[in-house]
């Protein structure tokens, strides 16, 4: 994980840099990409294809995963969060949807950020 | 419910598509609240906790459904917002002015979605090493929540829509509607 100038990771999304300053006021603590999951291999024990959700929430044992992706378009992510839940059943997940982003900034009020989102490409997402 | 019957609420009712739950629906069930919330706490005399200001009317009704003596408090914290988010940290701008340590406490609380404001104020409440602490909500939003959060007591669930009134605001607006509806799309969409 690379940091900016101020000590704060380099986030592959604003929407997840105000979602860092969101748990950040209400001090929740939080890491920013510290796990990446395996989910396939090839037949040399090789990882193919792996996951790193965007958030991990020490106090709640929580990793939280952020999409931009509109609902028709999130099939593979989705997919991809059946396997890592079945391959690994003890980690908690939750996947914070598109609507669900949009609704916390216009509730706090971040119109700059909602609009960001509402405009965002639908496939804008990193993962 | 149809426009005419929406009209009759006057004006405040214009920016809402549909009703979720009447004022009657919600009467009943703070009504069946109140009663449980009696049954339970009999001579225990707890200290009812709100987070001003969506809770004032539901704390309100709730009181009077309440059979058993009770005390009452209030706190306010500032929210995040665009101002308040460089001034780093959420604070308590109103605190209790009962104490709590020894009590049993009920946090009473409109609507709980996320979970990190109402986090943070248990945290700030377990501090004070009340007897027990409870939460009762009216409205839960299970679909965004974050943070766990018990809930002993609670209301209804509601979907992960915009939905005002009876204590629930948008900008500061609605929050006087005897019901819960749904907002118009136009209506959260500008500003």
């Amino acid at each position: 994980m690379s940091l900016n100038n101020n000590n704060r990771p380099q986030f592959a999304h604003p929407s997840e840099e105000a979602f860092a300053r969101i748990l950040d006021y209400y001090g929740i603590e939080w890491q920013y990409e510290p796990r990446t999951f395996a989910l396939e291999w090839d037949e040399n024990h090789n990882v193919i294809e792996g996951f790193t959700p965007d958030f991990y929430l020490p106090q709640q044992d929580l990793y939280v995963e952020l999409t931009m992706l509109r609902p028709e378009l999130s099939t593979h992510k989705n997919r991809k969060l059946r396997r890592i839940r079945e391959l690994y059943p003890e980690i908690n997940i939750k996947l914070f949807k598109r609507r669900e982003l949009h609704s916390l900034m216009v509730k706090y009020g971040l119109d700059l950020e909602s609009e960001r989102l509402e405009n965002s490409s639908p496939q804008d997402d990193t993962h | 419910m149809n426009e005419n019957q929406l009209q009759t609420y006057g004006e405040i009712a214009e920016d809402i598509r549909e009703i979720l739950f009447t004022p009657e629906e919600i009467q009943q069930r703070v009504s069946e609240l109140g009663q449980a919330i009696s049954r339970d706490y009999t001579g225990r005399n707890p200290l009812l906790v709100g987070v001003l200001k969506g809770v004032v009317f539901f704390m309100a009704d709730l009181l009077r459904a309440m059979t058993i003596p009770v005390e009452l408090d209030f706190i306010a914290i500032s929210s995040y917002s665009p101002e308040s988010r460089g001034r780093g940290v959420v604070r308590m701008v109103k605190d209790l002015e009962i104490p709590i340590s020894g009590r049993d406490i009920l946090f009473v609380e409109d609507v709980i979605d996320t979970g990190l404001t109402l986090n943070y104020i248990l945290r700030n409440l377990k501090a004070r090493q009340p007897s027990s602490l409870e939460v009762c909500v009216l409205f839960d939003k299970p679909e965004r929540r974050l943070i766990d959060i018990p809930i002993r007591y609670k209301g209804f669930e509601l979907p992960n829509r915009f939905v005002v009134g009876y204590g629930l605001d948008h900008r500061e607006k609605y929050r006087n509607l005897p019901f819960v509806g749904l907002l118009k799309p136009g209506v959260f969409q500008s500003r």
